[in-house]
């Protein structure tokens, strides 16, 4: 029983039925989500403005040093040092689904790369798996390992990326000792625990070197997006957006040259992974001994949803019907993580608690005025939400600007009607919690921790070991990234290694022929994962042409606006508990810096682009909505 | 003298494509073997270091760069062409340059200005811009812009292989993107 919300019990083989004696099991208002922050009434906010001047309107617009478009609305009681309202704001339409309408389900690998200037070769491999499973076609081994290895490669030049030139600022000298001097004081005369590993003797030498565009460590993630890139086009001809990837595997040529230099350049990320996690270890223990208040920046529910990545080759069979086994063999396990519990590895039930409300977004509502479900249920016969993504329709539609009726851009994911929030991090807690992984001379899942031996570089063989946090935090997303690094490269290793083992083989096939079918309708899910987590593509095809595409990405859990139960997505929840720590009394000169940490912990990535689709089915105009005149 | 010809664009953007066309066509013309033709459009990071891949002792002394920009004050199909006056903004704008760059924006100010503060540029550099009007989907110019095609070929042509034509031009400055102008009321 992994449901508390939705009306859905498993029988006593584990298949899932709609509770009976429900009349309207999808009714939004037989959900009660749990006691959590929430935000203030507009009544309030007025109030509290007019008659406190120690309260003010705070806003970030946009949130700089993020990817793509965020604002942020905070209002600040500045004497009790407190956030009293938090909404975010994704200011630019995304249209992906809309363009993919009528087209061969094969341009969406190249089309929905393009969601993402970073990470586009995430969306390409989440089409790709759609599409497998829609049409019935699945990769060869070596297929899959070599997709796993290009997709390790594009987490390795993500994760540096956020924490050294996006996050790691917020923790540098240049911003810590104005904001904070006693802080940094501190951090001159307190030693880093990991100096041998890292090179640092203090905390503030660590600091000055987070230093954005002259620090040693800035300027060292550069340095290694290319080590990673360069690695990547050998199997994905292009960076961001390969041209490699296709429904059955990946159309490159794998031989032992390609793999020597893909090995010359892994190898780099042995001692920059150690470096990494010990360094963000080092910052985040530092913060918690000056000011444990720091433990409550960024905090919230520890609610995750991970659809995991990189499949086995035994397993995976891309059938639907077969995802929980062959999701529960990815070297990252999929989950969805509840108040810190893990409740379900199963891929199969966390689509089918998985639906995208539109409440308080810039989009119509597609379902009631007696219009019919696609789909009742899943392709196994599981109950299927009328607001689950296969029976979604995107209408956009900017109307009624202001808190109480529609603010952004984002939709509104929920699982079991609860805010969940999707990262690295969770694919590195359910895969530690699970103890699901395959086996591995260099990994182990203990139930608690994540244990790594991360080989010799120049620095030697080191054990790492990634603990379940006591507390959920922004601190402890940063920290967990930088502990991904590790993991990732650590699997990509093991994919290098089995790859060799079937190259030596003979093996070096690398995709399967397909046909895309002319007749009848079919339905498939990528579930997939980006370098910011849970990543799913829906799809259903009618003779040969998508019908419907649905796109949910990590930034659309973590920057949803307050849902139709009150409850707020997970940007505003961790800016809700967020105490305002800096050193000074005066709003004027106050930075918002610790609203920022919280905020840029989720590496926040607003896949956008501003084309709409026109009836007549061209790209015409730009859109994007100014938030200009809301009002409370 | 070491010269690199760079078209910085995107694909299928209709007068935002003019950048790639234009270094499609010089690509195939015969160029001296002191000159290099290269689709710059991507990460301008990856492009420093393409640029810093080339022997310390032989770099490229000046560089072409060919590209839309929207200045909005003038007609669509304008072409204007200058010495980059170098000038670099502030060290705020730099850094968000640097995050536009990795996290997928291409432009041909975020290209100059990060690859000038990591000195990965040569000392001479021509752009040659070109005001779009049709920011869309799409593999077609505007008849504005599509008309100014092959003078804008000839022109970086003679800037890339004659010195006079360069030593001709004014120096100009860069038309620098500000941050989104999203506002709460």
């Amino acid at each position: 029983m992994c449901f508390k919300n939705l009306p859905v019990e498993f029988d006593a083989g584990g298949k899932p039925f709609l509770r009976n004696g429900v009349g309207d099991p999808y009714a939004t208002a037989t959900a009660t989500p749990p006691e959590g922050p929430r935000q203030l009434t507009s009544e309030n906010i007025q109030e509290l403005l007019k008659r406190n001047g120690h309260i003010k309107s705070l806003d970030f617009d946009p949130v700089t040093r993020v990817a793509g478009a965020l604002a942020f609305h905070t209002v600040a009681d500045f004497e009790n040092r407190k956030v009293l309202e938090a909404r975010s704001v994704a200011t630019l339409f995304r249209g992906y689904e809309v363009i993919m309408v009528g087209r061969d389900p094969r341009d969406a690998i190249y089309i929905t790369s393009r969601a993402c200037g970073v990470c586009g070769g995430v969306h390409s491999v989440c089409s790709a798996l759609a599409t497998e499973m829609a049409i019935g076609c699945c990769p060869p081994p070596m297929g899959v390992l070599i997709r796993n290895l290009a997709l390790a490669l594009e987490f390795l030049y993500d994760h540096p990326l956020h924490l050294h030139l996006l996050a790691g600022p917020d923790y540098s000298q240049v911003i810590v000792e104005p904001t904070n001097p006693s802080l940094y004081e501190r951090a001159k005369v307190t030693e880093a625990h990991h100096t041998a590993i890292h090179g640092y003797r203090t905390i503030a030498d660590l600091m000055t070197d987070l230093n954005p565009l002259t620090g040693r460590l800035y300027v060292e993630a550069l340095h290694m997006t290319r080590v990673a890139r360069e690695a990547y086009v050998l199997i994905c001809g292009k960076y961001p957006h390969p041209q490699t990837i296709v429904p059955g595997g990946m159309s490159s040529t794998i031989n032992l040259t390609v793999m020597n230099e893909m090995f010359v350049r892994l190898s780099q990320f042995f001692d920059y992974s150690k470096k990494l996690a010990l360094i963000w270890d080092d910052i985040t223990d530092f913060f918690y001994d000056a000011n444990p208040e720091y433990k409550k920046v960024g905090a919230r529910r520890a609610n995750m949803i991970d659809t995991g990545i990189f499949d086995h080759p035994d397993a995976y069979d891309a059938t639907y019907e077969s995802a929980n086994d062959w999701g529960n063999r990815r070297w990252a396990t999929p989950g969805a993580i509840v108040e810190g519990k893990l409740v379900t590895t199963d891929l199969k039930t966390i689509n089918i608690g998985l639906e995208e409300f539109v409440e308080h977004s810039f989009y119509e509502e597609w379902t009631g005025d007696g219009q019919q479900q696609h789909f009742a249920t899943d392709p196994s016969g599981n109950p299927l939400s009328p607001y689950h993504p296969w029976n979604k329709v995107t209408r956009p539609r900017p109307q009624g600007t202001n808190w109480k009726e529609k603010y952004t851009w984002d939709t509104t994911p929920r699982w079991d009607r609860q805010s969940m929030e999707a990262g690295a991090y969770a694919r590195l807690w359910n895969t530690a919690v699970a103890r699901k992984m395959p086996e591995s001379p260099f990994m182990e899942s203990t139930g608690h921790s994540l244990k790594m031996r991360v080989p010799a570089g120049a620095l030697p063989e080191t054990e790492l070991e990634w603990h379940v946090p006591e507390v959920w935090n922004a601190f402890e997303r940063n920290r967990a990234r930088a502990y991904c690094q590790a993991f990732t490269t650590l699997i990509a290793f093991e994919q290098w290694r089995a790859a060799m083992d079937r190259l030596k083989d003979g093996d070096s096939r690398t995709s399967t022929k397909f046909e895309i079918p002319k007749r009848g309708t079919q339905q498939g899910v990528g579930f997939w994962g980006a370098g910011r987590g849970y990543l799913t593509h829906h799809l259903t095809l009618d003779r040969g042409a998508v019908a419907n595409y649905q796109i949910v990405t990590p930034s659309s859990w973590n920057a949803s606006p307050t849902d139709r139960w009150g409850q707020p997505g997970p940007y505003e929840e961790a800016v809700l508990n967020t105490p305002l720590l800096e050193e000074t009394n005066d709003p004027a000169k106050f930075r918002g810096l610790d609203v920022l940490r919280a905020i840029r912990s989720f590496d926040p990535c607003m896949p956008c682009t501003t084309h709409i689709q026109s009836e007549g089915g061209l790209i015409t105009r730009e859109v994007n909505t100014c938030a200009c005149g809301l009002d409370d | 003298m070491r010269v690199i010809v760079g078209g910085v664009a995107y694909p299928d953007l209709c007068d935002y494509s003019i950048g790639m066309e234009v270094q499609e066509r010089l690509s195939g013309r015969q160029a001296p073997a002191n000159v290099v033709v290269e689709d710059l459009s991507y990460n301008p990071i990856a492009v420093i270091q393409r640029l810093e891949d080339e022997p310390p002792d032989d770099r490229f002394e000046r560089a072409v760069f060919v590209s839309a920009v929207k200045r909005g004050d003038r007609p669509a199909g304008t072409v204007s062409c200058f010495r980059w006056d170098g000038i670099l903004p502030s060290d705020d704008e730099v850094q968000r340059a640097i995050t536009e760059a990795v996290t997928g924006i291409i432009r041909l100010d975020n290209t100059l200005v990060i690859a000038r503060y990591f000195r990965a540029l040569p000392n001479e550099v021509v752009v040659v811009e070109v005001e779009p009007e049709t920011h869309e989907f799409g593999a077609a110019l505007s008849p504005a812009v599509a008309a100014q095609v092959d003078r804008v070929c000839d022109l970086v042509w003679s800037f890339a292989t004659d010195d006079s034509a360069v030593a001709a031009l004014p120096v100009g400055s860069l038309a620098l993107a500000t941050a989104p102008a999203f506002r709460f009321g």
